[in-house]
């Protein structure tokens, strides 16, 4: 057999080894062999993945300084804080691959990587504030629960820590809208005009119909995840659809029907075109997020120049001091 | 520089990678872990690690090496210091949001010393990966700053689901209907 006859059976043979690993269930951690397919396809998702969390801080974060009540005010800083973290526990899970935060921070700013769709429109009203978490965070729940069992040791980890956290942005998102709906003419106006908002972008932000996700296959054979879009898309319409209904809003999908032989929720043709054209940067709101985070991160720069030149300082003080006897 | 974050959520229990942050110096880094992984009322103690000085070795990897027969059993050389050392170890593949719990330390002179005799010690007890980590590379949070950096987080229900009550709610509705 030739040389090379011979890398290739052994690539093989660590493939299968591999694949059986995931079909046991086991995790996969940093330093096990992985296929260079499996890590790409990784780095892409936990970086988009992080972006959204940090970009998702920016249409909330708008109306701090509005919120009605103090008691609103601290629960939005809380959730607004919470996302922030979200960020860096996913920074930390895709650097475990080889990336580096800093790669990953230029791409965002330089334009060249995708977040979540859903960031992309404009929070016009407060009660925008109690869809988001109702609708947006119900969504990133049900997809992260899905993560959560995913093969890949760190991104399970930091998927579990964060669906523990995110509960309460939905409760604190649905409780508001409760309120709302049950409220004045005006206040169930406002969460009627929230909801013919967001519908829509929380049912897209669950990502392309599976026909049209050309990975999907790979990656739920590799346990990257264990539910295809429209699975995790389904699950979400049929929690949230009945629950919107009964607090006697209306859905903003005239096609929108309960199939008594399934159990299951079916919704409208959803507009591709419309989310396509947000993805790749023409949305409500892209140009805005963007110099929003690149403001933000420019005008950080003298706090890290500073702590840079603080720590430096240190180590040289350090290396001088005599060595104690 | 990248730190690697271990938390203490009680008292007692053991130190736990919880993931990592970045400091430019051992005390950035300590408050970005506070900061990060202190938001909840779970955290007593927070250590962090420049994360190259932490020493990895997964089951797969102790496996291949000993197929090898390049171990991490080499021997220090002779007359080498011993300093101390933290092990921490992943005994399962269930779902959890930590990763590695510190379980012994070890006097040794070298990290991979420092895993043979860890390893020696658990013959029989399951694990999945193992990280080493030397004592003095340690950053260890203040006892003295407990009560400003872990105790306010207890007061912060509103981070709680069960703060929010949105089956009443409902209900009134429905009985103002």
């Amino acid at each position: 057999m030739s040389p090379e006859a011979d890398v290739s059976r052994a690539e093989d043979e660590r493939l299968a080894r591999f694949e059986a690993r995931i079909a046991a269930g086991e995790k996969i951690e940093p330093g096990d062999w992985m296929p260079d397919e499996y890590r790409r396809q990784l780095i892409r998702m936990i970086s988009q993945h992080a972006h959204s969390e940090v970009v998702g801080m920016l249409p909330e974060g708008a109306w701090i300084t509005r919120a009605p009540s103090l008691r609103r005010k601290l629960i939005l800083i809380a959730k607004v804080q919470d996302e922030g973290g979200h960020g860096q526990y996913l920074y930390h899970a895709a650097e475990t691959l080889g990336i580096t935060r800093e790669e990953m921070e230029a791409a965002l700013l330089e334009g060249r990587a995708k977040y979540s769709s859903v960031f992309n429109y404009p929070t016009l009203t407060w009660a925008d504030v109690g869809m988001i978490g109702w609708l947006v965070d119900g969504a990133a729940i049900k997809n992260q629960t899905m993560l959560a069992q995913c093969s890949y040791g760190p991104y399970s980890r930091a998927m579990v820590r964060i669906c523990s956290e995110e509960t309460f942005h939905h409760k604190q998102g649905k409780e508001m809208v409760l309120a709302y709906a049950h409220g004045t003419p005006a206040q169930r106006r406002m969460a009627q005009d929230a909801l013919d908002r967001w519908w829509w972008p929380a049912v897209m932000m669950l990502g392309p119909h599976d026909s049209d996700s050309p990975n999907t296959p790979l990656l739920v054979r590799w346990g990257i995840k264990t539910k295809t879009n429209d699975q995790v898309r389904q699950e979400f319409i049929d929690e949230h659809a009945p629950e919107l209904l009964e607090a006697g809003l209306r859905i903003p999908d005239p096609d929108l029907r309960y199939d008594e032989e399934t159990g299951h929720w079916v919704h409208g043709p959803i507009d591709w075109d419309e989310f396509w054209r947000v993805v790749k940067g023409d949305g409500p709101c892209n140009a805005e997020r963007m110099a929003v985070r690149r403001k933000a991160h420019a005008d950080g720069a003298w706090v890290r120049e500073a702590l840079a030149a603080y720590a430096a300082r240190q180590e040289r003080e350090a290396a001088r001091a005599p060595v104690e006897a | 520089m990248r730190w690697e974050v271990f938390k203490q959520d009680a008292p007692g229990r053991p130190h736990q990678a919880v993931g990592s942050v970045h400091g430019a110096d051992a005390e950035h880094a300590l408050l970005n872990a506070r900061h990060v992984f202190g938001r909840r009322p779970s955290a007593v103690s927070v250590w962090v690690v420049p994360a190259d000085r932490v020493f990895s070795r997964t089951a797969e990897e102790l496996e291949a090496e000993a197929g090898r027969g390049d171990g991490t059993a080499a021997p220090a050389p002779a007359g080498a210091a011993r300093r101390l050392f933290h092990v921490f170890r992943k005994a399962s593949h269930r779902r959890s949001m930590t990763f590695a719990d510190h379980v012994l330390d070890v006097e040794a002179a070298d990290h991979a010393s420092a895993l043979a005799e860890a390893l020696a010690r658990a013959s029989g007890e399951p694990a999945l990966a193992w990280w080493v980590v030397a004592a003095d590379d340690v950053a260890r949070s203040d006892p003295a700053d407990a009560p400003s950096w872990w105790e306010p987080a207890r007061d912060k229900t509103y981070r709680q689901q069960s703060y929010y009550g949105t089956v009443a709610p409902q209900r009134a509705r429905e009985a103002g209907r």
